[in-house]
């Protein structure tokens, strides 16, 4: 397979929030290899944040106590890590445990674990996702009993988490009483601990997914991801974050072979994704529709815009996508979804955030009307970080900026700065809202 | 399959105004509240059946904005009164999933946190937070 800067720009959108020109020139010298390490490994010593930390008109993010800090502080993290995969699968494994309606130390804490567990062992994740306060609480995970067990994290630990089929309302029943004995402790200031109480866990004898024994729950966790659905299930799942369209049966069997062969390794699975030929398909006509969460990181991050004011927060609110608030325990309705009216009102908002806030704005006496309507254009392209553009969309805004002046007076173009100027933020705005760069 | 939780928390007037502000191409000033918050201590609290989580228990003296969400099924509110019991500020009552702020200048001293709605505080939405130097 050739490696080019179309590759890079691929890879770079579907495992993180896009590539800057010089990271598309650099890492299509490097080759294929050499970039699929950097992206999959990420940097020696582990993730850094690069640049300017968040300072909102003078104040530091306080994520915890502040509403929409929180969401502010994980954006931040998409646009300054050294580390995108890392990000990505932080957000894919938000959607994947979808938790909500939680304290915000709590969320942020679980965001924390997904991060740590975000490439390693899926059990060990399931373990700490099972184990997680803000889980626990979502779904009645906490104060499930013996003499009360509770369902909701059974069925969706096998339903949504690990299997989709294969499984029985028995099954359901057995794991709920398995799962049983986390006990809550409160204090005047809220939440103190969740913990495991042997009292109150259910010791009987239990038949799940044809396993007899008194179970618990790390066996319950071995057993579901033991399970011959498992593989096809997170395969097929992780696959449709990367590549829009749906694997093969055969795809789906080597995948799954690799992720059984690594021992339940998630690295090795995205590694494997990341190669595969369909994720290069059709270059020239992206399919897979942004998130909104990508859409705005991935902006920022590749036109160089670090976060000076708390707008996103907002605009993610309206765009469909709120960090630490999916709509439900399913996560959030991907692909064409995301591209209500009133979301891609938003999305050209985020276009004149970045075109007044950000680094693409444009400096006064910075682009004479007197340019021609290809170096208008190429001038906004730079600047919005050389996205990927049609030659439809390019003749479309080459046509514009031919006929933007008409209305002026040839002899008064040389001292019509603002026009031309003007002109600029029209091009940049569109380079960064125009279809193709809804897609990746 | 269990009945899945839904909605969005929507916040208020500072929503409205944001997106006003991201509509007219987020060219507006600055926003006063903001650059308010540059010297105010904000303090997270979650409210729900029937407790409060304070995720800020101790703060500095000055301008204390109280940022409150509604967690819970039923309506609540946030009252800030002294130990003496001399009410301080409240916010409105706030709906399931909503959110409300309250910003008091508060001196040194322990001040309690309370839900009047109903026997909400009776039933544990009651608490304190210590102002210190």
């Amino acid at each position: 397979m050739s490696w080019t800067e179309a590759h890079v720009r691929r890879l770079f959108w579907r495992a993180g929030f896009g590539a800057t020109p010089a990271e598309a020139r650099g890492w299509a010298k490097r080759g294929r290899a050499a970039t699929l390490d950097w992206v999959v490994d990420g940097p020696r010593g582990g993730a850094r944040l690069r640049g300017p930390a968040p300072h909102l008109r003078g104040r530091r993010l306080d994520p915890a106590d502040v509403w929409g800090d929180d969401v502010l502080w994980w954006v931040d993290r998409m646009i300054r890590t050294t580390y995108p995969l890392q990000e990505k699968l932080t957000l894919i494994w938000h959607d994947h445990f979808a938790t909500a309606q939680q304290d915000t130390p709590l969320m942020l804490a679980q965001n924390r674990m997904l991060r740590r567990r975000a490439l390693g062992s899926f059990r060990a994740l399931l373990g700490d996702v099972t184990r997680d306060p803000a889980m626990q609480l979502f779904l009645s995970l906490a104060d499930s009993t013996k003499d009360a067990p509770n369902e909701n994290y059974a069925r969706e630990l096998m339903e949504l988490f690990t299997l989709g089929s294969g499984y029985t309302e028995r099954d359901v029943r057995a794991a709920a009483r398995a799962l049983t004995g986390f006990s809550s402790r409160y204090d005047h200031s809220g939440l103190v601990s969740i913990a495991y109480r042997p009292d109150q866990h259910d010791d009987g004898v239990k038949t799940l997914l044809g396993r007899r024994g008194r179970l618990g729950v790390d066996d319950v966790l071995d057993l579901v991801t033991a399970h011959r659905d498992h593989a096809p299930f997170l395969v097929a799942k992780l696959w449709s974050y990367f590549v829009a369209t749906p694997p093969s049966a055969a795809t789906v069997r080597g995948l799954s072979a690799t992720y059984r062969r690594s021992g339940l390794q998630i690295k090795p699975l995205v590694r494997a994704i990341l190669s595969h030929p369909a994720l290069y398909a059709n270059l020239d006509a992206p399919d897979l529709v942004k998130c909104p969460v990508v859409y705005l990181a991935g902006a920022l991050r590749t036109t160089g815009t670090y976060l000076t004011q708390d707008y996103p927060t907002w605009m993610l609110h309206q765009m469909g996508q709120m960090p630490f608030d999916p709509p439900s325990v399913a996560g959030w309705d991907w692909r064409p979804a995301w591209m209500s009216s009133n979301a891609m009102c938003q999305r050209f908002a985020l276009g004149n955030y970045v075109v007044t806030w950000g680094r693409p704005r444009v400096r006064r006496g910075s682009a004479p009307a007197t340019l021609t309507p290809r170096q208008a254009f190429q001038r906004a392209w730079s600047a919005v970080g050389e996205p990927h553009v049609s030659t439809a969309t390019r003749s479309t805004l080459e046509h514009l900026a031919k006929h933007f002046f008409d209305d002026l007076d040839p002899r008064w173009r040389d001292t019509a700065g603002w026009r031309g100027e003007a002109l600029q933020a029209t091009l940049r705005h569109l380079l960064l809202t125009c279809p193709e760069s809804q897609l990746h | 399959m269990v009945a899945r939780r839904s909605g969005r928390i929507l916040a208020g007037a500072a929503l409205a105004a944001a997106l006003v502000a991201a509509a007219l191409g987020v060219g507006a000033a600055a926003g006063a509240g903001t650059a308010r918050l540059a010297r105010t201590t904000a303090v997270g609290i979650g409210a729900r059946e029937y407790r409060f989580a304070v995720y800020r228990a101790r703060v500095r003296r000055g301008t204390v904005r109280f940022d409150l969400t509604n967690y819970g099924q039923d309506v609540h509110d946030l009252v800030v009164e002294t130990r003496g019991g001399r009410r301080l500020g409240r916010t409105g009552r706030v709906r399931s999933r909503s959110r409300a702020t309250l910003a008091l200048r508060l001196a040194p001293g322990t001040y309690r946190l309370v839900c009047d709605l109903a026997n909400h505080a009776a039933r544990g939405m009651r608490t304190t937070i210590r102002v210190t130097r």
